[in-house]
């Protein structure tokens, strides 16, 4: 059985008196435990609702979402979705809870009653993971766009989840900074943790192994990079190919044909056969 | 004219606490009318804080010695502030810290109003503001601007700044957020505004390839202090500078770099995807004539296949023939590669690391 199961749901918010507003519309989709996807689309495609839905704190108005067997709309579980689910918001100024950043790192272990010991271990590995250490004793509301996006990651990091969501996470990164943290992602794919990536940067979603396309509320496309870059529905859903990926398919329609190309280095590779 | 003059600029967040943080060490910065400036710097170096002086949301803390000289106005002086954040129109990191309105329409509307248009040159405003960040009107206006998605939040906070038609116009990551064809559209929207309504452009950015093709000027912070000042090609070149500032190159730049350790050279100038195919195509034109084809490159694959066997022992890759004549020559790019050295980063006596970036 699929560690996520989505089945035929839809996502209703009300708007206002008679008017409401359908963000993810009868959603069928199943993620097995271990697997590396990213998550992409036009803005206001149902991405972040979604994301949402997985981790409960929004339950479907229609069909119905299994984390490992158990329901997203079952209350009397909802807290353990919530640990196996962990998700990093869009905003991250909506996730800080404590003064120091190390404390408000630690809230999430300490919510699960994990012993000190543990806690402080998590801790260290989070911060460590994105590079804050040196920051711990800091307070968490006063930092820079891209150092607060590193504190909600490690936060996250700190508890351990099954699923990993990271909503656009690494939006105010410098390249740096976003090498750093789809290094700590792949890192942990590698130990088994399910990783969800909502991403705008196609480069970043070439990274996963599987991207999944929402459109309007709908499933659009779902393949590998390679199958997706390649799929003829890209541009209606507003996306375009990672840059090298499109230079190289300029040099085709110019009659320099290297192949397909998702990487920077396969780009070179394939300029290289050529010239040799 | 200068459109922005920043003079012995410092700032200190939460001084006096174990917090303390010296943001802005000693700013000096001016901006000419007309220009596209790029605000780079990892993260952390100071570039919301330095751009939050422009429009007086931070004032300088040391009065006596630094001034911010903003279109002739002093950026700290209460009397104009009104006036300064009309012309100055400011789009922030965070959009929520820009949205407050209860509906989409109010807050477009926020700016023209206070501006004290007349009603109807304010409901056009933001009915074309609205409709230029891709929101439909009749499907936006009436909701609230904190019940929308990242994406759709960012472009109403854009939507309220030109509205304003402001003269300049300051981005923090604008695109951070949108789509891929919503951030290509946005660059593209930012480059005709600059040519109709806000002839003065400061970006931040942390997407190299965006600065590469927008800017005429790149200016790059690092701790709190200015360790760049430059062309985007002149700055670009300094590679090893580049890294050691925690930032990265533009693809072309990149794979400018790659190609080279695959033996094929070609200039170091290349800071865009456009300027990389001519290169590119230019190459593959030599290779064909110096094979006798000069049949185009629509039939370089042929040849190059036909030829496979005969080449395998050949190291053309090396011999691949270097630089872009084009690029070189290229009106955008004067400077000679000599003088971009001196001229990228900035002068050493300034900065101990600029200058001679490429040491590091
Ligand atoms: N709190 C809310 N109340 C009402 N409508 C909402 C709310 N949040 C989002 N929506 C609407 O639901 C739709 C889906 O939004 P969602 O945030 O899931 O999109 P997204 O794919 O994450 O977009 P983005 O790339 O811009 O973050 C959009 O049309 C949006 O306007
Ligand atoms: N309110 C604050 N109180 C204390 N320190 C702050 C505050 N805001 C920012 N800082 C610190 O000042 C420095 C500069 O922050 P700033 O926000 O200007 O950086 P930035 O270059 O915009 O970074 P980013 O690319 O991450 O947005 C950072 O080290 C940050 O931690
Ligand atoms: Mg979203
Ligand atoms: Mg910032």
């Amino acid at each position: 059985m699929p560690f996520i199961e989505i089945k035929g749901v839809s996502y209703v918010y009300p708007l206002r008196e008679g008017v409401s507003l359908k963000a993810v519309k009868n959603l069928t989709l199943s993620i097995e435990a271990g697997e590396f996807v990213a998550l992409t689309g036009m803005n206001g495609s149902g991405k972040s609702t979604l994301a949402k839905l997985l981790n409960g704190l929004f339950k479907p108005t229609e069909g119905e979402i299994l984390i490992d067997g158990i329901s997203t709309a079952d209350e009397e579980r909802i807290f353990d979705i919530r640990r196996r689910v962990g998700m990093v918001f869009q905003n991250p100024d909506n996730q800080t809870v404590a003064t120091l950043i190390e404390d408000d790192v630690a809230f999430g272990p300490e919510n699960l009653g994990l012993p000190r010991d543990e806690i402080i271990k998590r801790v260290d590995f989070a911060l460590q993971a994105v590079g804050m250490s040196e920051y711990r004793k800091r307070d968490a509301a006063k930092l820079s766009g891209g150092q607060k996006q590193r504190v909600a990651i490690a936060g996250v990091l700190a508890m351990r989840p099954d699923v990993l969501i990271l909503d656009e996470a690494t939006s105010m990164l410098d390249p740096a900074g976003r090498e750093e943290v789809m290094g700590v992602v792949r890192k942990l794919v590698d130990q088994g943790i399910t990783v969800i990536n909502i991403t705008h940067n196609m480069e970043e979603a070439a990274l996963a192994k599987r991207v999944v396309v929402l459109r309007k509320g709908r499933l659009a496309i779902d393949g590998t990079p390679s199958q997706v870059f390649s799929s003829s529905l890209l541009e209606s859903c507003g996306l375009t190919l990672p840059p090298a990926a499109a230079l190289a398919k300029e040099l085709k329609d110019s009659g320099i044909d290297i192949g397909t190309v998702t990487t920077e280095e396969s780009f070179a590779e394939g300029i290289c056969k050529l010239l040799k | 004219m200068q459109a922005v003059e920043i003079k012995n600029l410092s700032f200190v967040y939460s001084k006096g606490t174990p917090n303390e943080k010296l943001a802005l060490d000693n700013i000096d910065l001016s901006i000419e009318e007309g220009s596209f400036v790029a605000l780079i710097g990892a993260t952390g170096s100071g570039k919301s804080t330095l751009i939050q002086h422009l429009n007086g949301l931070i004032k300088p803390q040391d009065k006596k010695h630094s001034s911010v000289i903003v279109g002739g106005k002093n950026a700290a002086d209460k009397k104009t502030l009104k006036t300064l954040r009309f012309e100055v129109g400011m789009v922030f990191q965070y959009p929520e810290y820009q949205l407050f309105a209860d509906t989409v329409e109010k807050d477009v509307a926020f700016g023209p109003k206070n501006m004290k248009l007349p009603a109807d040159e304010v409901s056009r405003r933001v009915k074309r503001a609205l409709e230029t960040v891709g929101l439909d009107y009749n499907e936006f206006a009436e909701r609230s601007p904190f019940d929308l998605s990242g994406g759709e939040k960012r472009r109403v906070a854009i939507a309220g700044v030109i509205a304003m038609e402001p003269k300049i116009l300051v981005l923090d990551e604008p695109v951070a957020g949108l789509d891929p064809a919503g951030r290509a559209e946005l660059l593209a929207l930012i480059k005709k505004l600059q040519k109709e309504v806000s002839p003065t452009v400061i970006l931040v950015s942390h997407n190299m390839d965006d600065v590469a093709a927008l800017a005429d000027r790149v200016v790059a912070l690092k701790d709190g202090r200015i360790v760049a000042d430059g062309a985007p090609r002149d700055v670009f070149s300094h590679r090893a500078f580049i890294m050691h500032i925690g930032l990265d190159l533009p693809t072309a730049a990149r794979l400018v770099d790659k190609l080279e350790k695959k033996g094929i050279t070609l200039s170091k100038r290349i800071i865009t995807m456009a300027e990389l195919k001519d290169a590119l195509l230019s190459i593959f034109k030599k290779r064909a004539k110096k094979r006798g084809n000069n049949m185009g490159y629509a039939q370089i694959n042929a040849v190059t296949d036909g030829n496979k066997n005969a080449d395998e022992n050949v190291e053309e890759c090396d011999g691949a023939s270097p630089v872009d004549e084009k690029a070189k020559g290229d009106e955008s790019s004067p400077v000679s590669d000599e003088k971009a050295e001196g001229d990228g980063a900035k002068d050493e006596n300034d900065s101990g690391s600029a200058g001679g970036g490429e040491d590091v």
